[in-house]
C-alpha cells in the first residue's frame, strides 16, 4: 500500500469521530515549563561546580538529589504551589566546618537545608569540601564525606546518661540526666577536689584526650583549673616518630612540601593513604607524581601507598634504622654523577651541631668505647668530622643490610633507592612515622637514623621540596581567647607534677604514658617505692575524663583497664565527653554526648604544605539557626540550645561545656580563682561565649585581623564572623627555612619569639649561639652566622643535633646520642633498648611471626566510625591476618581459616594469650611477617539500653559491633562474639528515621576483626615511652571451638610483661637528679619550672 | 479559509489523534466500535476488516484475547517504541530530563503526563503523533483566524520535527511492527502509520518548498 494518494488521507476529514475525541491528551500546558524557564536549573549543568561561590552560602538553592532522580527538571519542572508534583528545590545554608574523623582537618561544607525553617526543623543533608581551606582544596576521603550517617546515627546517645545509683560499673544500668544536673554533680567533685589545695588533688583530675583536633582549647582547661591533668594518646599512636624528631630538631614532628618534592621518601603507609595528614598530603603527592617525582615506600606490608609506588622495599619491621644508616654510608663516601660530593657541605657545615661533637673529646671517648670509632679525629674541624662519619657508617653496607632487614633476593631494590635518591638532591619530601617508630621498642632510631641522610643532602633545610618543621607552619591560638574573659589573662602554670601521666621512669618520653594508666594505678609496690624516694602520688583519680576516646578499647591490656575503670577506690568518677557509644562509655559514671565535625566549635592547624592556616570546626546546626534569625535563650549554651532545637538531641561540645562548667559549679564563688579564667569580660555574669572567646584567640593573626576588621564593618565580632562564613584562613604562605630569617634587634633589645631581651641578658658561646636566663636555667634565642644574628632552629645548639649533647649527659643515654644501629650480634643482644621486639633473631620455628598492627584502614576512625553505616559497609571483612603465600603454604593454612595468633613477649618470654582471626595468604606482605591492623574488633556486651522512664530503647554500636560475652576473673579476660548487628533490623528506630530507611539494606554481620588490642601487653620503649606494638606471634589453625572473634588474655601475665619492660630497660630518676624532664623539649600542657625540679630520696 | 484547506487540515488532525490514540495505548470496545462502524477509518486497515476472527468473537474477546495480547508484544514487550533506542549510540533509552523530545516539548511550554500515558518517556511513538496532533490543532486554529504567519511558523515547526525526528526512526520501528504484528488490526495500523507519515512529510516537505504558500 506504499505510496498512497494524498488524497485518500483526506477521508480523515470525514471521520465520524473528531480527532480531540480519539486522541488521549496527554500534552498540557502548565506551570512545569513555565517553573522550569523562571528557574536557574538544567538537567545537565554546562560546567562542572561543585562549589557554588562563598557569596552564595547563606542561600544556596540546589534540586533535591533524590528526588531529581525522578526524570530531572525538564520533565517534571521545579516544585511550587502551581507545580506540586515538580522536582524539589533545598534552600540550603552552606556552613563551613572541619572534618573531626582523623587529625587531617580537612576542611568541610555542612549544607543545611532551611526549607522547613519556619516550622523548626533543619537538617543537615550532606557535608561536601570547603573549597577556601587550602589544604584540603574541597576534597575528601571517605571519612568526611561519611559525617552525615554519624550525625544521624540511629544509635547515638541523645541526652547525658549516669550510671544507674546501686548499680556497678559495667553491668551496663543507666539513667537519664540534664546536662545541668551532670554538671552540677561534677563540678561538686571537682569543687571539693579542687578545695582542697594540696599537691596530690592536683594530681586527681585526669583529662585524658583521645582525638584533640583542636590546637590549645583543652589544655587551657587543666591549666585553668591549676593542675597537672591533661594527658594524650601520643604513646600509643607517634611517640617514637617524635622523640627522634626531637632529638635533631627539638620540634616534635616534621612537615614536607610535599606538592614541590623531586622525591616522596615514606616510611609506612602514612602521608599517602592514612594518617598524618592523609588526603591533604595525599593530593599533594599526587600533584607532585604527576610532575615527576618519585615514589619510594619503605612497609612490610604491600599497603596502597607502597603498591603504587616507584619502588616498595618490604624491610624487616623494625630494622629500618639500619638501611638508612646504609644510605648515610653511599652518601658519605660515594660522588654523584658529576663527580661532586653528595653530601651538601653548605648546608651540613653551618647548620648541624657537628662542631659540639667535635669539641666534646669526653664524648668522642666514649664513643670509641662504644667501637663506634676506632680513634679520635684528629682535630675539631669540618673535615675531621666527615672523617669520622665515613668511619662510623662504614659498617653499614650492602651485604649487611640485606641481611639485617631479611632484603635477601631482592638487593636490586636497594640499587634502585639509590638511584632515585641522589638524583632528587635536596627534595625530598618525607614522613618515618607511625608504622616503625610506633611498633617497636627503639622505634625512635627509625626517625632518628632516616633523618640523616636526609640532613646530609639538604633536604631537612625546609627549602622548596623538602622537609620542614611542624611548628613552622602550625597556629595554636584556640587556648588564647584570654581578652574575652575577665581574667584577660592566660592561666598560670601549675607547680605540680604528676607521676600518674609522667612516671620518673620515662623522664624523655613523648608523651603522657597516658595508656598504662591502669598498670601504673594499680601498682601498688610501684607507688610505694616513689614515695619512698619522696615523690607524692596520687592513689586514685577523683574525676577521670576521657575525652573524644576509648582508651578502654584501643590501648594494650584492655582488660587491665576494664579493672581499672570499675574500681571506685581508683576512679572515683569518670564522665567519658563521647560523641559515640564505646567499650570504655559502658564502664564510666556519666556518658556525655558531645558533638562530632559539624557540632563542635574548635580552631584547628593541620600543617601539609608549607603554609600556616587554620580551620574553623563549628557547629553548623547553630550557625545555620542564627544566620536564619533564631537566638538561644543562653548565648553561652547556644550550641546545646540549636541541637535540641533542631532535632539532633541533647548534644554539647566542649567550647560552652568547659566554660559553664567551671564558671557555675566547680568555682561558682571563684574562690578558688578559676572562674575569671572563664567569666567574659563583656559580661562577667556569665561565661564567656563562642564568638567571643574566637574572636579574642583568632584576632592574634594580624593579617586574618586586618582582612575581617575590613570585610565585617559592624560586626561585633568580626574575626569571628570571617571564619564562620569560610572556614578557614591561610595567614601565611611559602614559609620556608625560618632558621634562616634574621632576629630582630631594636636599639638595646633583642627579640625572639615574641619575647625582648635586653642585649646584657644574651649571651654568646663558642659556637655562635646566644643564650638568656631562663629561671634557673638557660635557653638559646638565636644565633651567629657570618656576622649575621639569626634565628635558627629550635634547638638548644640551635643547629640541627646530629649529637644530642644533653640525652647523652644529663639524660643517661649517651650510647644513643647519635644515629646508630647494632652492627652485628653482639651489640644486637647490648643495644637491646634499640632492637625491636620483633627482630627476626627471635623467630625460630616456621610458625613463628612478627606481628604488625600498626597501619590504619583509610576508610575507618580509631573508634569513632563504628556506626557509620557507609565506613562500616566498606570496611567489613578488610581486617583479616595478612600471612605471604608461601609462609601460609607451609602452614597448610588456607584463605578463610580461622586461625589462633598467640602472642609471646621476648624480652620476658612470658605469654599473653591469644585471639582468633581469619587468615588470608597474600603477596602483600613480606615473607615472616604478619599483618592485621588494630583498628578493627570492636565490641559490646548489650544490643540496647533501656533507660528508666524513656519511650525508646538507646541501641549500642548497632550497626558495626557485634554481641560479645565476656568472661573476666581477675587473671584471664575472654571475649567470645555471640550474635551479629541482626538485633538492628528488628529494633525500633525513633530517632533519625528518615535519614536510616536504608538499615534493612544491611548484610553485613559486624564482625570485622578480633579486640587484639587487649592480648597486647603493655610494651613500654624506655626512652620514648611508646607502646611497641608489634608482636611476636606463634600461629596454629583454630580448634573446633574456636571462632574468628574470641580473645583470652591472660593479663596478669601481661602485668609482668609491663613490668619486665619497665625494670629492665628504663633508667629512671634517681638521687642526685635534678629535673624531671629535659625542660627544653616539648611537654603538652607544660607546668612551671618549679615542678621540673626533683629531689629523689635513696631508697 | 479555503475548505479544502481546512478538510485537509481536519484530516491531518484526525489522523494523528488516531495513530497517537492507538500507539499509545490498548485500543478500548468503544474506539473499536467506532473504527468498526466508520467506513472511512475502517478503509485504513483493509485487512483487519477482512480478518475472520472478527467473525469468531465479539470486540471484548477480540481485545482480550488477540489485540493486546498483539500491542504488548508490539508496543510493551519485545519491540521498543521509544526513538532514544534507535537514534543513541548506545541504544539506550533516555527516560529522564535529557530526552531531546521533551526539551522540545518543554520549548513550547507543553508538558507531558507521561502518567496518563503509561509511557516511559516523551520519545515514546504516541506521544510525538500527539504532538504533531496538537500541531496540527493549533495550525489549523491560525488558520481559521487568518494568522498565516503564525500558520507558517506551526507548519516548520512539524517540519522540522519530522526530519529530525518522526522520519529519522519511527518508519524502522514500523516496519518492525508489520513484520511482527500477530493480529490483522496492528499490521494494518502500522502501515496505515507509516503510509501516512510519510504522505504527510511529504506535504510538509512541498509547503515548505512553496514558501507556505497554503492553498489559500
Amino acid at each position: 500500500m506504499y505510496l498512497q494518494s494524498r488524497r485518500t488521507f483526506l477521508k480523515g476529514a470525514a471521520f465520524s469521530v473528531a480527532g480531540v475525541a480519539i486522541a488521549k491528551g496527554v500534552f498540557t500546558t502548565n506551570a512545569v515549563a513555565e517553573s522550569v524557564a523562571s528557574s536557574k536549573f538544567t538537567n545537565t549543568p554546562d560546567t562542572i561546580s561543585f562549589y557554588p561561590d562563598v557569596k552564595e552560602w547563606d542561600s544556596f538553592k540546589e534540586l533535591d538529589g533524590t528526588d531529581w532522580k525522578r526524570g530531572g527538571i525538564e520533565r517534571h519542572g521545579v516544585r511550587s504551589e502551581s507545580n506540586p508534583d515538580g522536582i524539589q528545590v533545598n534552600d540550603y545554608t552552606i556552613v563551613p566546618t572541619v572534618c573531626s574523623n582523623c587529625e587531617a582537618g580537612c576542611g568541610l561544607t555542612a549544607w543545611v537545608n532551611k526549607n522547613e525553617f519556619d516550622k523548626g526543623i533543619l537538617t543537615v543533608r550532606k557535608y561536601m569540601g570547603n573549597p577556601l581551606h587550602t589544604g584540603s582544596r574541597g576534597r575528601n576521603c571517605a571519612k568526611g564525606y561519611a559525617v552525615t550517617s554519624q550525625m544521624y546515627d540511629p544509635d547515638r546517645i541523645p541526652f547525658p546518661i549516669k550510671r544507674a545509683p546501686g548499680s556497678k560499673r559495667g553491668e551496663g544500668k543507666w539513667v537519664r540526666v540534664t546536662w545541668d544536673e551532670a554538671m552540677a554533680e561534677i563540678g561538686k567533685k571537682m569543687h571539693d577536689t579542687l578545695a582542697k589545695g594540696d599537691e596530690i588533688s592536683k594530681k586527681q583530675i585526669m583529662y585524658h584526650v583521645g582525638r584533640p583536633n583542636e590546637n590549645g582549647f583543652g589544655p587551657r582547661v587543666p591549666q585553668s583549673l591549676g593542675i597537672d591533668g591533661y594527658n594524650s594518646h601520643t604513646n600509643i599512636c607517634s611517640a617514637g616518630a617524635r622523640e627522634g624528631t626531637i632529638q635533631w630538631t627539638n620540634d616534635d614532628r616534621n612537615s614536607p612540601d610535599w606538592g614541590n618534592a623531586d622525591l616522596i621518601f615514606l616510611q609506612s603507609s602514612h602521608a599517602a593513604d592514612a594518617g598524618h595528614y592523609f588526603q591533604q598530603s595525599a593530593g599533594l603527592i599526587a600533584d607532585a607524581r604527576k610532575r615527576g617525582a618519585k615514589m619510594i615506600v619503605i612497609d612490610p606490608r604491600m599497603s596502597n601507598s607502597a603498591g603504587m609506588a616507584d619502588l616498595w622495599i618490604p624491610a624487616w619491621p623494625g630494622t629500618e634504622a639500619a638501611l638508612y644508616l646504609y644510605l648515610v654510608n653511599r652518601i658519605v663516601h660515594e660522588k654523584n654523577k658529576d663527580g661532586e660530593d653528595i653530601v651538601n657541605h653548605d648546608f651540613v657545615k653551618n647548620w648541624v651541631n657537628w662542631d659540639r661533637l667535635m669539641a666534646n673529646k669526653a664524648y668522642l671517648k666514649k664513643m670509641i668505647g662504644y667501637g663506634y670509632i676506632s680513634k679520635m679525629p684528629k682535630d675539631d674541624s669540618y673535615e675531621s668530622f666527615l672523617e669520622l662519619l665515613r668511619e662510623l657508617y662504614a659498617p653499614y653496607t650492602k651485604e649487611f643490610v640485606v641481611k639485617e632487614c631479611k632484603l635477601e633476593g631482592m638487593e636490586y631494590k636497594l640499587d634502585e633507592l639509590w638511584e632515585y635518591f641522589v638524583p632528587a638532591g635536596a627534595k625530598i619530601a618525607s614522613y618515618l612515622w607511625r608504622a616503625g617508630p610506633i611498633g617497636h621498642r627503639g622505634g625512635w632510631m627509625n626517625t632518628r637514623a632516616g633523618f640523616l641522610p636526609l640532613v646530609l643532602v639538604g633536604a631537612m633545610r625546609g627549602d622548596i621540596g623538602g622537609v620542614g618543621l611542624h611548628h613552622w607552619h602550625e597556629i595554636s591560638v584556640a587556648g588564647k581567647g584570654d581578652k574575652a574573659t575577665v581574667a584577660g589573662k592566660h592561666p598560670t602554670k601549675t607547680d605540680v607534677w604528676n607521676e600518674i601521666a609522667w612516671p620518673p621512669e620515662y623522664p624523655i618520653s613523648t608523651y603522657e604514658m597516658g595508656y598504662m594508666m591502669p598498670q601504673i594505678m594499680m601498682d601498688d609496690a610501684w607507688h610505694e617505692k616513689w614515695t619512698k624516694r619522696g615523690l607524692k602520688i596520687p592513689k586514685s583519680m577523683a574525676v577521670y575524663v576521657p575525652r573524644m576516646h576509648n582508651p578502654l578499647w584501643i590501648n594494650p591490656d584492655g582488660f587491665r583497664w576494664i579493672e581499672a575503670l570499675k574500681d571506685e577506690s581508683k576512679f572515683e568518677m569518670s564522665f567519658n565527653l563521647s560523641p559515640t557509644w564505646s567499650e570504655t562509655n559502658w564502664y564510666c559514671d556519666y556518658v556525655l554526648p558531645v558533638g562530632l565535625a559539624g557540632e563542635r566549635n574548635d580552631q584547628q592547624s593541620t600543617p601539609s604544605k608549607p603554609e600556616q592556616r587554620i580551620e574553623f570546626r563549628q557547629a553548623v546546626l547553630r550557625v545555620a539557626a542564627e544566620k536564619a534569625g533564631w537566638k538561644p535563650k543562653d548565648p553561652t549554651r547556644a550550641t546545646l540550645e540549636a541541637h535540641m532545637k533542631y532535632g539532633l538531641g541533647e548534644v554539647w561540645e566542649e567550647s560552652e561545656f568547659w566554660p559553664n562548667l567551671i564558671f557555675h559549679h566547680v568555682d561558682p564563688d571563684g574562690k578558688l580563682g578559676i572562674r575569671d579564667y572563664w567569666a567574659s569580660k563583656k559580661d562577667p555574669s556569665r561565661c564567656v561565649t563562642v564568638p567571643e572567646y574566637f574572636d579574642a584567640a583568632l584576632s592574634l593573626l594580624p593579617r586574618l585581623k586586618e582582612t575581617a576588621t575590613k570585610m565585617y564593618k559592624g560586626e561585633e565580632y568580626p574575626v569571628y564572623a570571617y571564619i564562620r562564613d569560610h572556614g578557614a584562613w591561610t595567614e601565611k604562605t611559602n614559609v620556608y627555612k625560618p632558621q634562616e630569617e634574621e632576629m630582630k634587634i631594636e636599639g638595646e633589645y633583642v627579640y625572639a619569639h615574641g619575647h625582648k631581651y635586653h642585649k646584657s641578658e644574651v649571651r654568646k658561646d663558642e659556637f655562635g649561639a646566644l643564650w638568656v636566663q631562663d629561671g634557673e636555667l638557660k635557653k638559646s634565642i638565636g644565633i651567629i652566622q657570618d656576622g649575621k644574628v639569626l634565628d635558627g632552629f629550635h634547638t638548644l645548639s640551635k643547629k640541627l643535633e646530629f649529637f644530642s649533647e644533653w640525652l647523652a649527659d644529663e639524660w643517661k643515654w649517651p650510647e644513643y646520642a647519635i644515629p646508630v644501629y647494632p652492627r652485628n650480634d653482639a651489640e644486637n643482644d647490648k643495644m637491646v633498648h634499640v632492637v625491636t621486639q620483633v627482630h627476626h633473631k627471635h623467630m625460630k620455628a616456621d610458625n613463628e611471626f612478627a606481628l604488625n598492627t600498626i597501619y590504619r584502614l583509610p576508610y575507618n576512625i580509631h573508634t569513632r566510625s563504628v556506626n557509620s553505616k557507609h565506613l562500616m559497609e566498606i570496611s567489613q571483612n578488610h581486617n583479616p591476618v595478612w600471612i605471604y603465600t608461601k609462609d601460609a603454604e607451609k602452614l597448610g593454612i588456607k584463605r578463610g581459616d580461622a586461625i589462633k595468633v598467640q602472642i609471646v613477649d621476648t624480652l620476658s618470654g612470658i605469654e599473653s594469650g591469644y585471639f582468633i582471626a581469619m587468615a588470608v595468604p597474600t603477596e602483600a606482605t613480606r615473607p615472616g611477617v604478619l599483618a592485621c591492623s588494630h583498628h578493627a574488633g570492636r565490641w559490646k556486651l548489650k544490643d540496647s539500653v533501656k533507660i528508666p522512664g524513656f519511650e525508646h530503647q538507646l541501641g549500642v554500636m548497632g550497626l558495626g559491633a557485634p554481641l560479645y560475652e565476656m568472661t573476666n576473673d581477675g587473671k584471664v579476660g575472654t571475649l567470645k562474639p555471640k550474635e551479629g548487628i541482626d538485633a538492628m533490623k528488628h529494633r525500633e528506630m525513633w530517632q533519625f528515621k528518615e535519614y536510616n530507611r536504608d538499615i534493612d539494606d544491611i548484610w553485613w554481620d559486624g564482625l570485622s576483626g578480633s579486640w587484639q588490642n587487649a592480648v597486647a601487653p603493655c610494651h613500654p620503649d624506655p626512652i620514648a615511652g611508646n607502646h611497641g606494638w608489634h608482636q611476636k606471634v606463634v600461629i596454629t589453625k583454630a580448634g573446633a571451638d574456636e571462632k574468628i572473634g574470641d580473645i583470652s588474655v591472660n593479663y596478669e601475665n601481661n602485668f609482668k610483661v609491663y613490668q619486665a619492660w619497665r625494670d629492665d630497660l628504663t633508667r629512671p630518676l634517681e638521687p642526685g637528679d635534678k629535673w624531671r624532664r629535659p625542660y627544653h623539649i616539648k611537654r603538652p600542657v607544660k607546668p612551671s619550672q618549679k615542678a621540673y625540679k626533683v629531689e629523689i630520696k635513696d631508697a | 479559509m479555503n475548505n479544502d484547506l481546512k478538510q485537509q487540515q481536519i484530516a491531518r488532525i484526525n489522523i494523528y489523534a488516531l495513530l497517537s490514540r492507538l500507539t499509545m495505548g490498548e485500543v478500548d470496545e468503544g474506539l473499536l466500535k467506532s473504527i468498526e462502524e466508520d467506513k472511512n477509518i475502517l478503509s485504513f486497515f483493509p485487512t483487519y476488516e477482512k480478518w475472520k476472527k472478527r467473525k469468531e468473537f465479539d470486540r471484548k474477546d477480540l481485545i482480550e484475547r488477540y489485540l493486546n495480547v498483539d500491542f504488548t508484544n508490539l508496543f510493551l514487550l519485545h519491540l521498543i517504541p521509544y526513538e532514544s533506542f534507535y537514534m543513541r549510540e548506545d541504544q539506550m533509552m533516555e527516560t529522564g530530563g535529557d530526552n531531546p523530545v521533551q526539551a522540545i516539548f518543554n520549548a513550547f511550554e507543553f508538558t507531558v503526563e507521561l502518567d496518563k500515558a503509561r509511557v516511559m518517556a516523551a520519545d515514546h511513538i504516541g506521544i510525538e503523533l500527539e504532538f504533531m496532533y496538537e500541531l496540527c490543532k493549533a495550525e489549523l486554529k491560525a488558520l481559521e483566524e487568518e494568522n498565516v504567519e503564525i500558520a507558517k511558523q506551526l507548519a516548520q515547526l512539524q517540519y522540522g520535527f519530522m526530519r529530525d525526528h518522526i522520519v529519522e526512526w519511527m518508519p524502522m520501528y514500523l516496519l518492525n511492527v508489520k513484520n511482527e504484528a500477530g493480529t490483522a488490526f496492528y499490521f494494518d495500523l502500522a502501515d496505515f502509520c507509516l503510509e501516512f507519515i510519510l504522505s504527510d512529510f511529504e506535504y510538509l516537505h512541498t509547503l515548505k518548498e512553496s514558501e507556505y504558500k497554503y492553498l489559500a
